[in-house]
């Protein structure tokens, strides 16, 4: 038979289906490496082979893979459940452990930024008071260290009603471990102390003290070093010290 | 995979061992024996590796050869001889292995097929199925379906023919 005869029983043959005498034909064509009938065949091949993957899905047992490696001398690890429920563990374990510290880092977090929050308001509480000071009607201004060159210098300014405040510039940070301390000095009695406060790096500084002041009884204020806890009565030498006017503003 | 490495057979197997599974599975219907012939189609290529070009030969379509001849094997010999379809040893010569049409991956070609498949009548498609996968011939088809032998062959030449045209034309919508 001739290659043409042949064409369309490529399929069948490779199929298995074909008859004969063609069967014995492609097959005789075939051993003789007749170029036509092998390109046929191979066509033929491509569609059986296509036609199998047709079949209705279907997945392998794992075990098939290892079975396979294993009878080719390549064991495959198995780590089987214990293993599987370690690893799940340890999972779990190293999760637990990641958001507890991201836990805590947003705790941590939260208190700064509360802090940062609880700071903001102290200085606008602060300001605020300030401001009223300086604007109320009845405070009385006084002006320290002018005529002293790298002392510190500023200004108080009291009110009867509102309170004290302290501006001041060329004191420096106080050492570690201490404080600045703010004193009312009555013209009689002892000093009274009118609130703790830092200065700045640069050497500036306020500080409000708030509440009633009894100005005709006041001789000045001052300020000293004291240590970071504060004292009931001064302990050093004042570092300003700002004598009230007689009369009022 | 020509050293016959294990870990190229394991990545062989990864890619094409499910389709072989599912072809043999299909034909023998029992999974144990399924597992062996899966087993067997994939150490008949260990044991032949190192005459493979696989530049010239596709292993995809060659496992599923010789997963079809394992089966069917199979299957000839629970029948008995005479009732059942031949196997294709042709099919498992490494020169006459099929390669790739250029540009088609076989993942495309199966596409392809399954797209014609669904396109043929009912009773062509219904043919196919039965050589592809249950393995009867025609005369047992049409003993199966009460129709003439004649009809069987020719549902299955149309049916091939419609096939073949539309994995050449690359169209099967």
């Amino acid at each position: 038979m001739s290659c043409e005869e042949l064409r369309e029983q490529y399929e069948l043959y490779a199929l298995g289906l074909a008859e004969e005498p063609e069967r014995s034909e492609i097959r005789a064509h075939l051993d003789r490496r007749c170029a036509a009938c092998e390109r046929g065949f191979r066509q033929a091949l491509r569609l059986v082979a296509a036609l199998g993957t047709t079949a209705q899905a279907a997945a392998p047992p794992s075990r098939l893979r290892r079975r396979l490696l294993a009878s080719v001398g390549v064991p495959e690890r198995h780590y089987g459940w214990p293993v599987a429920w370690a690893a799940a563990a340890l999972l779990f374990l190293s999760a637990a452990v990641y958001f507890s510290g991201r836990e805590r880092q947003y705790a941590e977090e939260s208190l700064r930024l509360r802090g940062q929050l609880g700071d903001q308001a102290a200085e606008l509480r602060r300001s605020q008071e300030a401001r009223a000071i300086l604007s109320a009607p009845g405070t009385i201004e006084v002006a320290f260290g002018q005529d002293q060159p790298a002392q510190p210098a500023g200004r108080v300014f009291i009110n009867p009603t509102l309170g004290a405040m302290l501006i001041a510039s060329h004191l420096p940070p106080a050492p570690a471990g201490m404080t600045y301390e703010m004193w009312i000095i009555p013209k009689r009695g002892a000093p009274r102390p009118a609130g703790l406060f830092q200065s700045r790096s640069d050497g500036t500084a306020m500080h409000v003290e708030p509440g009633a002041a009894d100005v005709a009884a006041t001789e000045a204020i001052a300020v000293t070093l004291q240590d970071e806890a504060g004292a009931p009565q001064p302990a050093t030498e004042p570092s300003i010290v700002a004598p009230l006017p007689v009369a009022g503003r | 995979m020509k050293r016959r490495d294990g870990r190229a057979l394991a990545q062989l197997y990864d890619r094409h061992g499910r389709p072989v599974y599912a072809l043999i599975l299909r034909m023998v219907r029992n999974h144990e024996v399924a597992e062996d012939l899966v087993q067997e189609t994939f150490l008949r290529f260990w044991n032949r590796a190192q005459i493979f070009d696989e530049q010239k030969c596709a292993l995809g379509p060659w496992l599923l050869a010789v997963a079809r001849n394992r089966a069917l094997d199979y299957v000839r010999s629970q029948e008995g001889p005479g009732g059942g379809l031949a196997v294709c040893e042709e099919a498992e010569d490494p020169r006459l292995c099929a390669a790739l049409e250029a540009g088609v991956s076989f993942a495309e070609q199966a596409q392809r097929a399954k797209q014609a498949l669904a396109r043929l009548p009912e009773d062509q498609r219904q043919a196919i199925e039965l050589a592809c996968f249950d393995c009867l011939s025609p005369t047992a088809m049409a003993a199966k379906l009460g129709k003439p032998p004649g009809t069987l062959q020719t549902w299955l030449r149309s049916a091939l023919t419609e096939m073949r045209r539309a994995m050449e034309a690359g169209v099967a919508e």
